[in-house]
């Protein structure tokens, strides 16, 4: 049998496919950055005449920007480049363009900077020497009688873990290609997971309405939250504006790394009050190291700050949410942003609980942990939610595979939540032709299928029609209906839902036209062309539809989908700014590993997946997803960590000695999906973006301290960290 | 200093004027000769996804001189999509749905068909696999890659 579940597939597998890095333009210049050498200084001068000397070099640096930016920015916290003070090492602080790249980078390194350096702010570690962090974000949340829990338990059990920043390491390095057309538009192409909300950006950084600038969305090769919001594009666009050329930028892999916006590094502390075999209270501080600028701090503490308790019912908690400044670059989403970090901190500490009361860690996860109707931390009614199943899979599979464990072997148990990004907006136009439907929307494929194959396949659910005869059409800003971008697991969960609404009404139209109810409506085909089958009659689309709606693209319908999350308790906080959830959606993970007792190395033995995914709209893609999840989680797990020194320089900004998993690595996976727990997507979907990492890094790390007695409190769980952490437990 | 190196590219003999001795494969394959099959990733030699095929062997075109593979054979997988082994690698990838992204797919298809150039479609899977290790993958977690590896040796017998 042979059969392409998506429709890039071969194309993708034939090399046909272009991303970002392959768009060229007749006439364009190459790009270059030119990056501060600094964590954290005053600009004295940068001298450009060097690099402008170069024949055909266009160089731009901060005095520039008044007289080629064709507005006001409105954006103080996002300068293109920097007028006077350095926030980080390698922010771009001069740009270059040139016929070919090698001469762009001469022009690059010909720049010279002259800077007076500060003392920078590197950690937010309290022991850590010089100047201390700027408080820029702050969370507070409160419930319960706190001070009466914590005052009659049995006892109290307070941890302290660590976590450091991992990177996204797409592939594909961000790249664009920007022109200014003759019609004043400010127009580029670029490898994003967001389209609408570059522009957006762009507005904001240009100082120009949305109205003059257009994005179009390539083929993106991974994005993983590093392709969110706009990087090359205003450098791009204003060295196109200077040199009246088209322009290319893309980011070396070192600047992937440096300025690709790696996930936040954070210490969380925990302190469980338990009575009676059960958590009676619960206080957090999580303090996150937002690097050098804004964008991060909202989901750091208000968005992420509940994932330190965990989908559990506790009757009395605190949450302290702080995200600090420091100069480490900006640092931003990572697939699930920083969930994994604080369900390996939340599921550790349940663990270690479950060890303190000698209860299999399962069941006492299960004493707790939110049935459909109860209240979330803040007061907010959980919906369908099939945890609590997981779970029990989960524990049923750890019990059979503890029936034979080696030696140095351990089985961990992880559970994780996930609110699925619904509540964003999406619209889509449907066009049914007399040979195919058209989906036209504005999310570029990112890799996922979360568009190609997930949109196709609600259209194929509620018409009926074989999915080689649907076309997703992905257009630019100018064209396509809006849309929030891919982030948040929302593809399928919100702009399926456009979807969906448009394809109701699609049948609707079709069922009034044939006179038909509108269940029974099914589109097949018929010779070459599509027709409505009506109770195996079949009759042609052809001639259903208007002679003007053949001429004009098709017979179209229109959906949208704005939806509205859940409310929780604002009693209950009481400072900053918390979202409420808007999909539940949770997953339990089992792993064994074997852990080696001297090198402290940890090899992934076999792992299962059980995810609530509501009802699962394509099981192939959706499996896929949770495969991937996984093994990225690994990296998280056990060896990705950006390093930086002292001084504010990331040490590692390489795949040498930056390590993702390769394939040598990946143990047999399972993925098991627990339905019936209906989501807010079409059908009862959930999105699956995001949820498949989430429990991984507290997976193994609770295997670990199966195989050994103790769980670490650090991630990445590097055989050094284990090492060190197995001669602790020995003296 | 500039020559023009002389090689043929998936069975054409390519005709380039002077480029730089400096001048990497994958730049000459991707910018002079339009070839976007093969992917740029971290133009270090750790991610595989610029792997092409000099007189059959897989290298990786980001660390390999064009003037290096002078008088050799390129093929890349424009060429090899044109070759039935290359079509059945390639639909193999395609059945077991091991893209997502895709950005590492030609690397891959290009690595497992000089690996069965090299071995032919017998030898041991485990060894198979240790190969494929210079090959790096983000979305899938490479369990449809390995599916994909294994169908393409039995499609390739």
């Amino acid at each position: 049998m042979s059969y392409a579940v998506r429709s890039d597939a071969l194309a993708k597998a034939r090399g046909a496919v272009l991303y970002g890095t392959d768009i060229e333009s007749p006439g364009m210049l190459w790009g270059a950055l030119v990056l501060a050498p600094i964590p954290h200084g005053t600009i004295r001068s940068i001298d450009l005449t060097a690099a402008r000397a170069i024949p055909g070099v266009t160089a731009i640096g901060p005095e520039d920007l008044p007289r080629l930016l064709p507005g006001v920015p409105t954006d103080p916290e996002r300068p293109i480049f920097p007028s006077t003070t350095i926030q980080y090492h390698a922010q771009p602080i001069a740009a270059v363009a040139a016929p070919t790249l090698e001469v762009a980078r001469r022009a690059a390194q010909a720049v010279k900077v002259e800077t007076r350096q500060h003392p920078a702010v590197e950690s937010i570690d309290e022991a850590a020497i010089g100047p201390k962090p700027e408080v820029i974000g702050h969370v507070h949340a409160r419930y319960g009688d706190l001070d009466g829990v914590f005052r009659t338990a049995d006892f109290v059990l307070t941890e302290t873990y660590r976590t450091n920043s991992v990177s996204q390491v797409a592939l594909e390095p961000h790249a664009a290609i920007a022109e200014i057309r003759d019609d004043g538009t400010w127009f580029v192409r670029t490898s994003t997971q967001s389209p609408f909300g570059v522009r957006e950006d762009l507005a904001a950084m240009l100082g120009i309405p949305e109205s003059q600038i257009v994005v179009e969305g390539t083929w993106v090769g991974g994005g993983f939250g590093g392709k969110g919001s706009s990087l090359v594009e205003p450098y791009a666009l204003v060295l196109a504006h200077a040199s009246g050329r088209p322009v290319r930028l893309a980011l070396t892999y070192r600047e992937e790394f440096l300025l690709g916006r790696s996930t936040l590094p954070s210490l969380i502390r925990l302190s469980s009050a338990v009575r009676g075999g059960t958590i009676v209270g619960r206080r957090v501080l999580w303090k996150v190291d937002a690097g050098s600028s804004l964008p991060g701090r909202d989901f750091a503490t208000g968005y992420g700050v509940g994932f330190t308790v965990g989908p559990y019912r506790v009757p009395a908690i605190e949450l302290e949410g702080i995200a600090l400044r420091t100069h480490k670059p900006p640092l931003g989403p990572h697939r699930a942003p920083l969930a994994p970090q604080c369900a390996f901190a939340a599921e550790s500490h349940m663990d270690h609980l479950a060890q303190r009361l000698g209860v299999d860690s399962v069941e006492f996860r299960r004493r707790h942990v939110w049935l459909p109707g109860d209240l979330t931390h803040l007061g907010q009614t959980v919906g369908p939610f099939g945890l609590s199943q997981c779970l029990a899979e989960a524990g049923a599979r750890a019990r059979k595979w503890r029936e034979r464990l080696p030696e140095n072997h351990g089985i961990g148990v992880g559970a994780g939540f996930w609110s699925t990004g619904t509540g964003a907006g999406g619209e889509a136009r449907l066009f049914l032709q007399p040979e195919r439907l058209r989906i036209v929307q504005g999310e570029p494929e990112i890799g996922s299928g979360s568009v190609i194959r997930g949109l196709a396949a609600v259209a194929e659910v509620v018409l009926g029609i074989p999915r080689e005869r649907i076309e997703v059409d992905y257009r630019d800003t100018a064209t396509a209906p809006f849309d929030s971008g891919v982030w948040g697991s929302r593809t399928l969960g919100a702009l399926g839902q456009a979807v969906e609404k448009a394809a109701r009404e699609l049948r609707a139209e079709l069922a009034k036209r044939t006179d038909a109810p509108e269940g029974a409506i099914r589109l097949t085909v018929q010779g070459s062309e599509l027709a409505v089958e009506v109770d195996g009659v079949f009759r042609p689309v052809r001639e259903i539809l208007r002679r003007e709606e053949i001429e004009n693209g098709g017979l179209t319908t229109y959906g949208t989908h704005y939806g509205v999350a859940g409310s929780f308790d604002a009693l209950r906080v009481l400072d900053g700014t918390f979202y409420p959830y808007t999909d539940f959606t949770g997953a339990a993970h089992v792993a064994e590993v074997a852990l080696d007792p001297e090198l402290g190395t940890v090899r992934v033995v076999r792992y299962a997946a059980f995810h609530d995914a509501g009802r699962v709209v394509d099981f192939e893609t959706a499996k896929a997803q949770v495969e991937g999840g996984i093994v990225m989680g690994l990296g998280t797990a056990l060896t990705e960590e950006g390093l930086w020194s002292p001084e504010g320089v990331l040490q590692n900004p390489g795949l040498v000695d930056y390590r993702i998993p390769t394939l040598a690595e990946v143990p047999p996976i399972e993925v098991h999906f627990i339905e019936g727990f209906l989501g807010a997507g079409p059908f009862g979907a959930k999105g699956l973006g995001e949820p498949p990492i989430i429990p991984v890094p507290a997976t193994i790390a609770n295997a670990v301290r199966d195989a050994c007695g103790e769980g670490p409190t650090e991630l990445p769980m590097t055989g050094e960290r284990l090492a060190r952490h197995l001669k602790l437990l020995r003296t | 200093m500039t020559t023009a190196p002389s090689f043929t590219v998936n069975a054409t003999s390519v005709d380039l004027s002077p480029i730089p001795e400096s001048e990497r494969l994958l730049d000459t394959l991707r910018w002079r000769l339009g070839l976007k099959g093969t992917k740029e990733g971290c133009r270090t030699g750790n991610c595989g996804a610029c792997t092409v095929l000099v007189d059959r062997a897989s290298v990786l075109s980001c660390l390999t001189l064009a003037h290096e593979v002078a008088g050799s054979e390129v093929t890349t997988i424009e060429g090899l999509a044109a070759e039935d082994v290359g079509a059945r690698i390639m639909q193999s990838f395609a059945d077991e749905g091991a893209s997502q992204c895709g950005y590492c797919t030609p690397g891959f298809v290009m690595a497992l068909a000089s690996l069965l150039h090299e071995r032919g479609a017998a030898g041991d899977l485990a060894g198979f696999e240790e190969d494929l290790q210079g090959n790096l993958c983000r979305c899938t977690g490479y369990v449809s890659i390995r599916r994909a590896a294994q169908r393409a040796r039995e499609a390739v017998r």
